[in-house]
């Protein structure tokens, strides 16, 4: 990163991330362009390819709630994806990951959190939501906190210092090496998005939607009425 | 004395827990792949456990990292 780049980088961070928004919204439009076929075509079928696997996560979790959840995580997914994405294009200013700019993550990780607080509000209601942070303590709200914190430090841990080993890299070795550095980068970029997506889940399901818990994703279905503390992830962190 | 600590405690706090969530890693994923090879139907729920428990992992070095970045930046 040259001195200037140092100087803007927050504007460059938040046209990066609307440009990746840009063309979310604009791969979205193009792959629900034509009507829903039960046949799908191509573009329908590289969509329910992604969406199916969101849609099985938010059966686990509340399958009432399936048009609510699985929206909720696809966004943070794709969004989050995208961004890293941005880190192995070969243009000097683009290829800045606004997932490297701590505000970035800590943004989406409020979001996160208050995301599930608002689809608890909307499924259980604003009392069973308020009672649910509140008793039998408080501690809930430390969760949450801790919830934020440990989401955001761990996508800008990741990202933010694969991207520094890859500018060290390349003023180290400005040949061959950004390659290798870039191509190792690739796994923390797609294992990322679907761990920050994998955690908002479980924090969905530790939540009690429909005053039970849910199956957490990964867990196996049998064990899904075995009583769990909301916190115990926090607890682990 | 001061600088001198400044310059090895960031390594100090970041080392060991490098090294014992390397081991802690090494458990998660030989467990969860002996598991899967065991049991392939439930290879998948396996599979995202194995994900969401390195996760909480790597989230204690990361924490160590962002402690030992701070004390880096006082030298």
């Amino acid at each position: 990163m040259d001195a200037t780049s140092a100087r803007y980088l927050p504007y460059i961070v938040v046209v990066n991330f609307a440009l990746v928004s840009a063309l979310l919204i604009a791969l979205a439009k193009f792959t629900t362009a034509r009507p829903l076929t039960e046949l799908p075509g191509e573009r329908q079928n590289a969509a329910e390819l992604v969406l199916e696997w969101f849609v099985g996560q938010a059966k686990r979790i509340h399958p009432a709630s399936v048009t609510i959840i699985a929206p909720f995580l696809a966004t943070f997914f794709l969004l989050i994806l995208f961004s890293n994405l941005l880190g192995i294009l070969p243009v000097p200013v683009l290829r800045i990951p606004p997932t490297s700019y701590f505000s970035v993550p800590l943004a989406l990780a409020v979001v996160a959190v208050l995301g599930v607080i608002a689809i608890k509000a909307k499924i259980d209601g604003a009392w069973s939501t308020v009672k649910h942070s509140f008793w039998p303590n408080p501690l809930q709200l430390v969760a949450d906190a801790s919830h934020m914190l440990s989401l955001s430090l761990r996508l800008y841990g990741n990202i933010g210092g694969e991207y520094l080993v890859g500018v060290l890299a390349a003023r180290a070795a400005p040949y061959g090496i950004p390659l290798v550095i870039d191509t190792l980068g690739l796994v923390p970029a797609a294992v990322q998005p679907l761990v920050f997506t994998l955690l908002t889940a479980d924090f969905l399901a530790t939540a009690g939607l429909g005053g039970e818990r849910a199956a957490a994703p990964g867990e196996a279905s049998g064990a899904a009425k075995e009583p769990r503390s909301s916190t115990a992830v926090t607890e682990v962190q | 004395m001061k600088e001198i600590l400044l310059i090895f405690v960031p390594a100090l706090t970041l080392v060991p827990t490098a090294v014992a969530a390397a081991f802690a890693m090494r458990k998660i994923s030989s467990t969860a792949l002996e598991g899967m090879t065991r049991q392939p139907q439930i290879a998948q729920q396996l599979f995202t456990g194995m994900l969401v428990s390195m996760a909480l992992v790597e989230a204690l070095v990361i924490y160590c990292l962002v402690v030992a970045l701070m004390l880096a930046g006082k030298v």
